[in-house]
C-alpha cells in the first residue's frame, strides 16, 4: 500500500507551512519574496500529493497500478542505481569543483566543496559497514 | 542471460499486460525481460517458471559471459 494515512497527513503538514510561509510572506513578517515562492511550491505538492492520495483510495485500478510501480523490481533496481549516478556525478562535480574554486582562490567555497566530498565519502563507507552487516 | 519468457507467453496466447499483472509486475519488466535488457531476481525467476509449470533452467538461459 503506497498511500497511507501518515502520507496524507505529511502532504497536509506540507499544504499548512506552504500557506503559512505565503501568509507570513505578505503580511511582510517574512522579508523576502523567496519565502511566498516556496510556500506556494510547497502548497502545490501538498494539494498534488493529497488529490493522488484520493484517487488512490477510490480508484481501485489506479491503487493497483500505483503500487505495482512503487514493488515493480526492475523499478526498484532503477531508482537505487540512478540514486548511484547521482552520488557519482555529485563527487565529480564536487571534486573538480574544488579544484577550480582552489586555482581561484577562492578558499572558502573549496573548503566547502571539500567537506561535501569527504562527507559523501564517508556515508558511503558507513553505508557500506551497516549493510554489509546487514545482508 | 537468455530466456524462453516471450516463447512460452506467446504459446499460452497471454498478452504482456495480463503477463506482468500475474507477476505483480510492470509491463515495462515484461519487456525488458524479453528483450533480455534486465536480469530478475531468483524470486521473480522462481514466480515465472512456477507460472509456466517448467523448472527455472528451462526458461532461463545461462550462459557464460
Amino acid at each position: 500500500m503506497y498511500y497511507n494515512n501518515k502520507k496524507l497527513a505529511m502532504s497536509i503538514f506540507w499544504i499548512v507551512v506552504g500557506v503559512a510561509l505565503m501568509a507570513l510572506s505578505i503580511s511582510g513578517a517574512l522579508d523576502d519574496t523567496v519565502y511566498a515562492g516556496m510556500g506556494g511550491a510547497l502548497t502545490a505538492v501538498g494539494v498534488l500529493q493529497v488529490l493522488r492520495n484520493l484517487k488512490y483510495r477510490r480508484d481501485g485500478e489506479y491503487r493497483e497500478k500505483i503500487d505495482t510501480e512503487y514493488s515493480d523490481e526492475r523499478n526498484r533496481y532503477l531508482r537505487m542505481k540512478s540514486w548511484s549516478w547521482a552520488g557519482y556525478v555529485a563527487i565529480l562535480v564536487e571534486g573538480v569543483g574544488a579544484v577550480v574554486a582552489m586555482a581561484a582562490g577562492e578558499h572558502t567555497i573549496q573548503l566547502m566543496l571539500s567537506y561535501s566530498v569527504c562527507l559523501l565519502l564517508v556515508t558511503y563507507w558507513v553505508a557500506y559497514l551497516i549493510l554489509s552487516r546487514k545482508y | 542471460m537468455k530466456n524462453r519468457i516471450e516463447e512460452l507467453r506467446n504459446s499460452r496466447g497471454i498478452v504482456q499486460d495480463e503477463f506482468a499483472r500475474q507477476m505483480g509486475v510492470s509491463r515495462q519488466t515484461i519487456s525488458s525481460l524479453e528483450n533480455g535488457r534486465y536480469n530478475p531476481s531468483i524470486l521473480l525467476a522462481h514466480k515465472i517458471a512456477a507460472f509456466f509449470g517448467l523448472p527455472i533452467e528451462e526458461v532461463f538461459i545461462f550462459e557464460e559471459e
